[in-house]
């Protein structure tokens, strides 16, 4: 990482971006991928990628790929993973096609059924073959779907752990809780499809926003990188006075958070708090302190942060983990981690029991040698490792350890932040010409020197999202 | 009368174009036979900006209401709105020539001719000149001079005036059908006939219409008109806020407006979510509560106190002993009362015609108050003064316009 920050400038920095491709397999990865969509997502393609042509003619996704065209003649799988598989072997240059160019690939698959549990896999190791990152989104069936189907998304989860760089699991039963008993079925189902969908685009995001302390692609693999693990996820977001706090409420709060009571189990949280150029430093140290409180002594923290002009006055903050599900996986779990962030400073910070196991590291290697023209620009935001005063902390617990990491953020940007406010003004400013909406052609409406067919909101300048 | 005792008023609003066959009884009572209307286009901030697709929709809107009363439409009553048009109080006042002390018809007419002897702007036209009170030789008061004596009279008019071409634009639209004009009324006017008591218009009322485009305003004190106007606000502008501020299309967010909005802050739980569902039915994007209710209080707030601010300009709107009445299509907002309430601090109603029978839908629907109003007020102006009809109204129009 370091070497690079030669042959790379800060304008490039704010050009590039990684080309992310979200690809759907089956039916219940299109529905998710439908809302994906429909919540807006900038900064990555979507594919969507099924047996069914029915349920493929009524998705939004811009592109999309039919498997099996002999195999299943456009109907579904009928819950048979064998078949799945048979059609996606068959389909395999469209999937591969569908696939190019693209550096990151998210798979989001429903386990359980035929084409998701059959053909993930195989989608996800064509990915892996093309060169590509993979993280595999997977649900795991609703404990009513059946024992049948628990074991079939068991199985396809086991492979898909194999092939994937990460999988992050989403237990459906897990998510169904957080909906009133009496709700719908189809409540309960739209709740998983907006936590996944949630998850992604916020993934999508750290990636692929500048950031200060910027966020790599193995920060994300080591947080993420658990055997049959669970994974952790809480996303908040907040504009009100107290943002930092409420942002990070929103985020323990998630379903797969659990409140953040499962935090203090996990060995290794990633953080990344963005935030407009009002964020302030004492936000992120009050946020991160509160944080700390919720996670171990021993846990290490990868934090991230960045500058978004976008988002405006609020503040977001990102927490992913993930820790396994069974005592006897830990070890496991941390040897994949510690091998795709070797560069990471805060390898030192680790808990001593992490460093013995250091040897043991089969799978990640791989992902070491895919990555190193593609994702370099990624972990380029080596100006963490330069800023992260190693030698003055040497083994410090967590919550203090946080402070001086986000110290050196605020003495490179924390004082251009008012002028930055300013510029804010100034866009809104230009602005305003241009938001009259529906009244655009007809004769402006001015009283008392405003223009009232301009948004009172917009005019009073006062937030309403 | 060629009109008998069938009255038609149409409205040209910026939501809806509405056409209301109406009977004027003997006994004054109106019975709505039948109600026509479309969807407007053409139409922005009360006012016509495309000929052709306007007048396209007037003419629908009058078959509609054909079919529907089973009446053929020959001639017709005008709402008009837009920002041009404006308003003012002026007191004329004529001599009685020395041998003659009685005061009669012709003296009424001079003053009123006197009271319009003001500078309005070259390109306006008088739409109404409504007489307040008159007051003989400083007698205070008298509603009805005529056969009065005295030496001077005196008169106090609320006048209301607009640009010209564009109420000949309204009133070219309904000829080119080809319909007849019988008068052209400001809106509001129309809307307080029917919205108001005799008694409230005593009392003193504010009657506010919020259509689609715009909100017109008229307020009675003592029975008498003393304060009119037109904002280019209407419900066009709050659907146009929610959707720029949850990036919705229009259509989507002029029903969320109906279905879900309010305009009380406040009123919801912390972090409610309303689920819009796309057209297939599917759900799509979420959108919380407080948001949606800040956006539309934050416009009516802001139209309301641009209002308040109008009226305070002169004193009436301290001595409305009966409140606020609301009405027009935007008026079907919950909690538009409350907010109303709020910021003039008195008490506010939402309002539908009272003083009519037949049709209920249409009656009890603030939507057609105005052209509701429009029958109610030309019936009044027939039985007051039937000789005036003899000359046309374009007649009366264009005298009017010196």
């Amino acid at each position: 990482m370091i070497q690079l920050r030669r042959n790379y400038s800060l304008s490039e920095r704010e050009e590039e971006s990684v080309p992310i491709k979200i690809v759907s397999v089956g039916g219940a990865g299109l529905s998710v991928l439908d809302r994906i969509v429909l919540d807006g997502l900038e900064r990555a393609d979507v594919v969507a990628i099924n047996t069914d042509v029915q349920s493929l003619a009524s998705s939004v996704a811009p592109h999309k790929v039919q498997l099996g065209r002999t195999a299943t003649r456009g109907l579904g799988t009928g819950g048979d993973p064998e078949l799945g598989y048979q059609a996606a072997v068959e389909s395999a240059e469209e999937i591969r096609e569908a696939l190019a160019v693209a550096r990151m690939i998210f798979i989001c698959a429903g386990l359980g059924g035929g084409t998701g549990s059959g053909a993930a896999p195989y989608v996800a190791q064509l990915a892996r073959e093309a060169g590509s990152l993979v993280i595999a989104f997977a649900t795991l069936p609703f404990g009513f779907e059946g024992k049948r189907r628990g074991a079939q998304a068991q199985e396809a989860l086991g492979r898909l752990n194999e092939i994937a760089n990460a999988v992050v699991c989403f237990e459906n039963d897990q998510m169904g809780d957080i909906v009133a008993p009496k709700a719908g079925i189809h409540q309960a189902f739209a709740t998983a499809d907006i936590t996944i969908s949630q998850s992604v685009r916020s993934i999508v995001n750290l990636i692929q926003r500048p950031g200060l302390i910027r966020i790599g692609f193995d920060d994300l693999l080591a947080a993420l990188r658990s055997r049959n693990g669970r994974c952790l996820f809480g996303f908040g977001e907040s504009d009100s006075d107290n943002r930092a706090h409420d942002a990070l409420a929103q985020a323990l709060k998630n379903p797969l958070m659990d409140r953040g009571r499962m935090l203090a189990d996990a060995t290794r949280v990633l953080v990344q708090v963005a935030g407009g150029p009002s964020m302030t430093l004492s936000e992120v140290e009050i946020l991160m302190q509160e944080l700390g409180r919720h996670v171990n002594e021993e846990t290490q923290i990868l934090f991230g942060t960045a500058v978004d002009g976008r988002m405006g006055n609020r503040l977001s903050v990102t927490i992913i983990s993930s820790f396994a599900a069974d005592k006897d996986s830990v070890p496991q779990e941390i040897q994949p981690a510690q091998s795709s962030v070797p560069a990471m400073p805060p390898v030192w910070a680790q808990p001593q029991d992490a460093s013995p196991e250091i040897d043991v590291e089969p799978e990640a290697t791989p992902i070491e040698t895919s990555q190193p023209a593609e994702t370099m620009p990624i972990e380029e935001p080596a100006p963490v490792a330069t800023a992260w005063p190693q030698p003055s902390m040497p083994h410090k617990p967590e919550p203090r350890l946080i402070t001086p990491q986000s110290n050196p953020v605020p003495m490179k940007e924390g004082k251009p932040s008012p002028e930055k406010n300013v510029q804010a003004k100034q866009e809104v400013l230009q602005f305003e010409p241009v938001t009259r909406g529906r009244f655009e052609k007809s004769e402006p409406t001015i009283v008392e020197g405003e223009d009232l067919d301009v948004p009172t909101y917009l005019r009073k300048k006062i937030k309403v999202k | 009368m060629a009109s008998s005792n069938l009255i038609i008023g149409l409205e040209i609003g910026t939501w809806k174009i509405c056409v209301v066959v109406g009977e004027s009884r003997p006994d004054g009572a109106i019975k709505i036979l039948g109600v026509g209307q479309t969807p407007s286009r053409g139409v922005r901030k009360g006012e016509i900006v495309d000929f052709e697709t306007a007048m396209k929709c007037v003419h629908e809107a009058v078959v509609d209401a054909e079919q529907k009363s089973d009446v053929m439409i020959r001639s017709i009553y005008v709402a008009v709105a837009g920002s041009h048009l404006q308003s003012f109080n002026n007191r004329g006042s004529v001599m009685l020539p020395e041998d003659r002390d009685e005061i009669d018809e012709q003296d009424v007419e001079d003053v009123k001719i006197n009271a319009r002897e003001v500078s309005i702007p070259a390109q306006n036209a008088f739409l109404h000149s409504i007489i307040q009170h008159y007051h003989v030789d400083g007698q205070n008061g008298v509603l009805n001079p005529v056969g009065m004596l005295g030496q001077k009279l005196e008169a106090d008019f609320h006048i209301i005036h607009g640009v010209r071409t564009r109420i000949q634009n309204t009133i070219r639209c309904v000829k080119e059908l080809p319909l007849d004009v019988e008068d052209v009324v400001f809106g509001a006017l129309a809307s307080a006939q029917v919205v108001l008591t005799q008694h409230q218009k005593d009392l003193g009322s504010l009657v506010i219409d919020i259509g689609g485009g715009t909100t017109d305003y008229i307020l009675y004190a003592d029975g008498a008109v003393k304060q009119s106007g037109c904002l280019a606000i209407g419900g066009d502008h709050i659907t146009n806020d929610i959707s720029m501020g949850l990036r919705i299309p229009m259509a989507r967010a002029e029903k969320l407006k109906i279905e879900e909005g309010n305009c009380v802050l406040g009123n919801c739980l912390p972090g409610e979510t309303i689920l819009l569902k796309d057209d297939s039915g599917f759900a799509g994007k979420e959108i919380e509560r407080e948001t949606l209710n800040t956006i539309i209080n934050l416009r009516l707030r802001e139209t309301f106190e641009l209002l308040k601010r109008r009226l305070e300009e002169e004193s009436f709107i301290n001595y409305l002993g009966a409140g606020i009445f609301i009405t027009g299509g935007c008026s079907l907002l919950n909690g538009i009362d409350n907010l109303a309430e709020e910021i003039f601090e008195m008490p506010a109603h939402v309002a539908h015609a009272q003083t009519a029978s037949g049709l209920t839908s249409a009656v009890e629907n603030p939507q057609f108050s105005t052209a509701i109003g429009l029958i109610k007020y030309a019936q009044a102006v027939q039985t007051d003064r039937p000789r005036r009809r003899f000359g046309g109204v374009l007649g009366k129009f264009f005298s009017g316009m010196r």
